[in-house]
């Protein structure tokens, strides 16, 4: 594990996000398979299940956890590869969370009011 | 007795164990994976995110959208690649989590067996559909090959 507290939670929050996006990702594979199933298929009644709102808050979750551990792996290799990277490890993490915060906020925006209008 | 204990972790108890330990270049070379493939996924995840998500209301995703995106020779061959990279670094990041909190060995083994098993199956039907090769195609297929 890194040093210090703000290393700690990156790398908490690293973990975190990837368990929860790789499980997603095994999810997503399977409903879209389900294509192959034809229109009177079963993804439609998924479908129905994804546009709920709870689910679609979830995605918005989703969004964010890529964002973060994308970003945040980013930080890891210029930790691994440069000379200065684990020096500014925690610069670089504040840098992270704050790109995460500005490219949510955003899509917080256009994708809320979707939810609300389609609830 | 700490150091007992210690010595106890260290010791590979399973040819499973033993052989991951061993094989050091190959840790080594899926360390070196995890990076490469991060940073390609980085573009791939962020512009799926983008058409699907920004892009689009993605309540309004039905089926015909879905097989609309999926034909066209573009979006299969990208979301080829996206689903190849993020199925390689997702599954060895559970692999990773499965090693560092699953201590009993036996359970251990079984979980990553259980992993990998799923993923695959899951893999292989992320193909088909990119590849637009239906069940009902398949079926097809497999009775012509019983009635030659």
């Amino acid at each position: 594990m890194y040093r210090g507290r703000e290393g700690q939670w990156a790398f908490v929050l690293h973990r975190v996000t990837g368990v929860a996006v790789a499980l997603f990702l095994l999810l997503h594979v399977i409903d879209i398979s389900l294509v192959m199933f034809g229109p009177e298929g079963p993804f439609e009644a998924f479908l129905v299940f994804y546009h709920n709102w709870p689910f679609r808050i979830g995605l918005i979750m989703v969004i964010a956890a890529v964002v973060y551990h994308g970003l945040n792996g980013l930080r890891i290799i210029l930790m691994d590869f440069t000379t200065w990277g684990v020096r500014y490890q925690k610069h670089m993490w504040y840098g992270v969370l704050g790109l995460t915060t500005i490219i949510g906020i955003p899509v917080l925006l256009k994708v809320v009011p979707e939810i609300l209008r389609g609830a | 007795m700490s150091t007992v204990r210690r010595g106890k972790a260290k010791r590979p108890r399973t040819f499973v164990e033993a052989r991951a330990m061993a094989s050091s270049s190959s840790e080594l070379g899926w360390w070196v994976f995890m990076r490469i493939s991060g940073l390609l996924l980085i573009p791939l995840t962020f512009a799926h995110l983008w058409a699907n998500n920004i892009a689009m209301d993605a309540g309004q995703i039905d089926f015909a959208y879905v097989v609309a995106r999926l034909q066209q020779p573009g979006v299969r061959i990208f979301n080829s690649f996206l689903l190849l990279f993020a199925m390689l670094h997702g599954v060895n990041g559970l692999r990773y989590s499965i090693e560092d909190y699953v201590r009993r060995p036996g359970r251990r083994f079984a979980l990553k067996m259980i992993l990998y098993t799923v993923a695959g199956i899951i893999f292989v039907f992320g193909v088909m559909t990119l590849w637009a090769f239906s069940y009902e195609e398949m079926g097809n297929a497999v009775r012509a090959l019983g009635s030659e």
